[in-house]
């Protein structure tokens, strides 16, 4: 039992949980205000995420072919690409919800879940059917930009790429703006009101279903700027890959507690480390008898073991109050 | 009258086109539809009845000897009719939805195709493969041990609300994979992505050509199935899962035990899978994790909500329709599609030669799901052939029940 | 002697709110009616009997055994059953169903009968239907045994459930509000079936009720909740009259109570 290497690797992989758990807290804050709002698990959050990467690595892409990515400061084409990718993802929710939800408002539980779920493989295909179209692939490589690849070495065994520094930083952004617009201003307190008691808000004049559209805008809108920054950090994508991330992000908004903002982000934050540490030692302590594929059942125990044991979270459910 | 003769001539008509045009799918499809034609319409039962019977038992199989491809397509037709009835039991009678059903289709050929192919030799050092005789024991063992995976998935999740317990059943369907593509480490299961072959297929009677023979058998199990499926239907057990699904609370105030009528829904439908598994695995003769995936876990689904979730024959029409969607329209489409290019036509001056390499229609079976899964919840949730109030009804004189004609 | 159903000290709270503060309640026979301001308790208590609910204190025994803790449809296999406040029919299965399902805590059949189809089952099945077609008559729904639970008119729906209730061959049956939204002659017709009921099959019955004049008709006891707490009990003249009661009732103060207390 080499110890040293144990302790050594901590730092990193330490950075990597916090990295992870980043990016699912912003998925997974889509998952938990829907779900805040109408009591419904939107199962196509997975390809909402998936299509933010797609159009940053369209625009990429085109940037790149037209000779604009080396000369533009990289910090203007990742702020571009991000807000393109929150703005594309949150109208993507806004229809999905519009066109296959609305209808089902009313009908029993399952009904609009099993819809959802048609959705979500619906936009799978349409998302290949279009690269396919269009660029002949479907499995798309985001271009590189050279500053991402900069490593500073904290300590001999810790040392961080430009471009986890940027995925921090953006999502700290992002969580933060988050906070701000749902506690202090009317449109977050319109948000937390339907969430609450839904007649009673009507009652109160505020337009729910405009404030349930809002609400996809903004859960899609995360959910695309975590697409960007997926493709920014694993620079790989293909319209299958938002499937697992959307699964385990999910299971972070429960174990944080459905309904609960900062329960998604302290959920995605908790489970990131927990599969990182779990990817890392598990591998080194059976000698690699468990393979990385392990820590995908890793995420779903977490799933069924909070279910079975905490259903409420870590920090509570926050649903709809019943009059 | 006019509609017997109808029926008849459809059938006979169909098959005619399919002998003289064995390559043509549209025709095939065209004999599918006669059979359909044939099972809605309004004829005596015993027509009904004697012309399925024989399109089903003599025809299909002589269609098969013109062209193998369509056998294959009724056969696996026929394998997701009997998946499609399983989870219909769970989730059109006792109202849960599982989203992981495809678990227990892996188990069930796992097991087979771990003792049936050399592979075991690998755990347990020799005597495997069984002889191939031990596949018919086997359909009850994968059965077997379907049904105990589907208690043991089952006990930790009953009292899970309904999307909580869709969304772990899913979990639950994923570790199955995972652990299927990588059991092969420390001690070798089920040698991960690699698969398991050859898997030993069974002695068939009367010395028929396996295409055939699986074809029959497959027939067999589903015509079990249906008949399982009738019996729980028309049973206290049967009315228990539906109260259940209508509400809960009043069904368990009424005394039915709820942990263990879902325990049971989840067995049974799982049972199911189990033996088609077993089937399965010694049909295609290798497996490998990939045919077991959330992808087909929700093609069944699709075919229980198109068919009608709790109806019998919705399931049956909902597992052919998908089926011969993703087989041989999708494929279809895809093949002809690429004629098309070879010939060089175009399509309002666009030359279809020069659309893109990668787009192939017979890959885009999610696409197909998913519109039918959203379309049917949003214009016809009880699907093509609601479950029909085909129980007994009280009579008005007696106090005797009499059976309903459907 | 020990009475049939005997319930003492019986504490529930939700958070901070006490719902029930140690009531006692027995019964033996006949019909007993459970009456009480919006918000008494009354169907919590039911809750409490029925199994729905754990209490945090007290006991509740019936035929000598303790319910607490138990399921409620292993209550209901001991003989206790209930209908519900809001009507909860199996609303897309038949009449005839829907009882056939109350009935299912006595069915003496398995898995493996229903597989095979044996002989027993079918005299078993054919006991279930004509049980059911009787207990339909006797609440006069027999001509509607193969209508649809969800198009029954409103009182037939109430006496279906009652039927449905009677199929566990219960001895002791709880009805919450069984007059509800029905007409004084409906009610009245009720009331009549309910006395038929404990005189031909020896059931007691336990009601809540708002319907006084109902009340005052036809239970050998009343008892008056408020608040949680048991503030009378006696023949239904005697609560009547007593001031506590009248004051509960008619002395009470339109200061808002809390939404989430059930009542």
């Amino acid at each position: 039992m080499d110890y040293a290497l144990l302790i050594g690797i901590f730092p990193q992989v330490l950075l990597d949980g916090i990295l992870l758990g980043f990016m699912y807290a912003l998925i997974a804050l889509g998952y938990t205000m829907v779900y805040g709002v109408l009591e419904f698990i939107n199962f196509a959050h997975s390809e909402i995420f998936i299509f933010g990467a797609f159009v940053g690595v369209e625009i990429l892409l085109s940037l790149q072919s037209a000779g604009w990515l080396a000369r533009l400061p990289w910090v203007v084409v990742l702020i571009l690409v991000i807000l393109a990718g929150m703005l594309a993802s949150g109208l993507l929710a806004v229809t999905v919800e519009r066109v296959a939800y609305r209808p089902l408002r009313t009908a029993p539980r399952l009904i609009p879940l099993i819809s959802a779920i048609g959705v979500s493989f619906f936009l799978q295909d349409v998302i290949r059917l279009f690269e396919s179209m269009w660029r002949n692939a479907f499995n798309l490589v985001y271009p590189t930009m050279d500053v991402m690849n900069i490593r500073f070495e904290l300590t001999s065994t810790l040392d961080v790429s430009v471009r986890s520094l940027v995925v921090i930083v953006a999502a700290l952004l992002m969580l933060w703006s988050l906070h701000v617009l749902v506690n202090r201003t009317k449109i977050g307190t319109a948000i937390r009101a339907v969430a609450e008691d839904q007649a009673a808000a009507s009652l109160m004049g505020i337009n729910v279903n405009r404030i349930i559209s809002l609400t996809f805008l903004i859960g899609g809108a995360m959910g695309g700027a975590a697409g960007v920054l997926f493709g920014i950090q694993y620079s790989l994508i293909n319209p299958y890959t938002g499937f697992i991330p959307g699964l385990k992000a999910f299971t972070a908004a429960v174990l944080g507690g459905i309904g609960n903002i900062p329960g998604a982000m302290l959920g995605g934050l908790v489970l990131g480390l927990l599969e990182a540490f779990a990817a890392s030692y598990m591998s080194l302590l059976t000698g690699g008898a468990f393979g990385a594929e392990y820590k995908d059942i890793f995420a779903f125990s977490v799933l069924i073991l909070i279910l079975i044991f905490r259903p409420k979270g870590l920090l509570g459910e926050v649903v709809r109050g019943r009059a | 009258m006019i509609r017997a003769v109808a029926a008849v001539a459809a059938v006979a008509l169909s098959v005619t086109l399919v002998d003289l045009f064995p390559r043509s799918i549209l025709v095939f499809l065209a004999f599918q539809l006669s059979l359909l034609y044939v099972y809605v319409t309004r004829i005596p039962a015993w027509l009904r009845t004697g012309l399925l019977g024989v399109a089903l038992l003599v025809l299909m199989p002589l269609i098969g000897f013109r062209n193998g491809y369509y056998l294959e397509v009724a056969t696996q037709v026929g394998i997701f009719a009997a998946l499609a009835l399983g989870l219909n039991i769970v989730v059109g009678l006792a109202g849960l939805l599982d989203l992981g059903y495809v678990a227990f289709f892996a188990v069930g050929a796992y097991s087979w195709a771990i003792v049936g192919s050399p592979h075991a030799n690998l755990i347990f050092g020799g005597g495997f493969p069984l002889a191939p005789g031990w596949f018919y024991v086997f359909l009850f063992v994968g059965l077997a041990v379907a049904a105990i995976t589907g208690v043991l998935l089952g006990l930790p999740v009953m009292r899970l609300r309904g999307d909580y317990l869709a969304i772990v059943t899913l979990g639950f369907g994923e570790v199955i994979r995972v652990l299927a593509n990588n059991l092969d480490k420390p001690i070798n299961l089920t040698n991960g992505p690699k698969g398991i072959t050859p898997i030993g297929r069974p002695p068939l009677p009367f010395g028929i050509p396996y295409s055939e023979g699986f074809y029959f058998l497959v027939l067999l199990i589903v015509a079990v199935v249906i008949l399982v499926n009738r019996r729980l239907e028309d049973s206290h057990i049967g009315r228990a899962w539906e109260a259940m699904r209508e509400d809960e609370l009043a069904a368990q105030a009424m005394g039915v035990p709820l942990v263990r009528a879902k325990l049971l829904a989840f067995a049974c439908g799982a049972s199911f899978a189990g033996v088609m598994g077993v089937v399965f695995s010694a049909k295609q003769i290798f497996i490998n994790p990939e045919s077991f995936t959330f992808l087909e876990s929700i093609g069944v689904l699709a075919m229980v909500i198109l068919g009608g979730m709790g109806s019998i024959p919705g399931a049956v029409v909902g597992a052919t329709v998908v089926t011969v969607l993703n087989l041989q329209v999708l494929k279809g489409f895809s093949l002809w599609l690429n004629e098309l290019k070879n010939a060089g036509v175009t399509v309002l001056g666009y030359s279809l030669a020069d659309l893109p390499t990668q787009l192939e229609p017979a890959k885009y079976e999610r696409m197909v799901f998913g519109i039918i899964l959203v379309l049917m919840m949003i214009f016809r949730p009880q699907g093509i052939f609601p479950a029909r109030r085909r129980q007994r009804e009280l009579a008005h004189t007696d106090k005797v029940p009499t059976a309903v004609v459907p | 002697m020990t009475a049939l159903f005997d319930a003492h000290g019986i504490t529930k709270c939700f958070g901070g709110l006490v719902a029930i503060n140690r009531v006692d309640y027995a019964l033996d026979r006949g019909i007993s009616s459970i009456i009480g301001p919006n918000g008494a308790g009354k169907t919590t208590l039911f809750n409490v009997f029925t199994g729905l609910y754990e209490p945090d204190a007290g006991e509740v025994t019936f035929r000598g055994r303790s319910l607490v803790g138990l399921r409620p449809d292993q209550i209901t296999a001991l003989g206790v059953c209930r209908t519900f406040q809001n009507i909860r029919l199996f609303a897309n299965m038949t009449a005839i169903e829907n009882v056939l399902v109350g009935m299912h805590a006595r069915v003496r059949l398995g898995l493996w009968d229903a597989l095979t189809h044996p002989p027993r089952f079918h005299t078993v099945e054919r006991g279930l239907w004509q049980r059911g077609s009787e207990l339909l008559e006797r609440v006069g729904l027999r001509d509607k045994a193969n209508e649809i639970a969800r198009n029954l008119p409103y009182g037939d729906q109430r006496r279906l459930e009652l039927a449905r209730a009677l199929g566990s061959e219960p001895a002791l049956l709880l009805l919450d509000e069984p007059t509800a939204g029905m007409t004084q002659g409906e009610a009245g017709h009720l009331m009549g079936l309910l006395r038929r009921l404990v005189a031909d099959l020896g059931l007691a019955i336990l009601l809540i009720e708002h319907n006084m004049r109902v009340v005052m008709e036809v239970s050998d006891r009343v008892t008056v909740l408020d608040h949680g707490e048991k503030i009378a009990e006696g023949l239904p003249r005697e609560v009547q009259g007593d001031a506590r009661v009248i004051e509960a009732y008619l002395g009470r103060s339109s200061a808002s109570r809390s939404p989430r207390a059930p009542s």
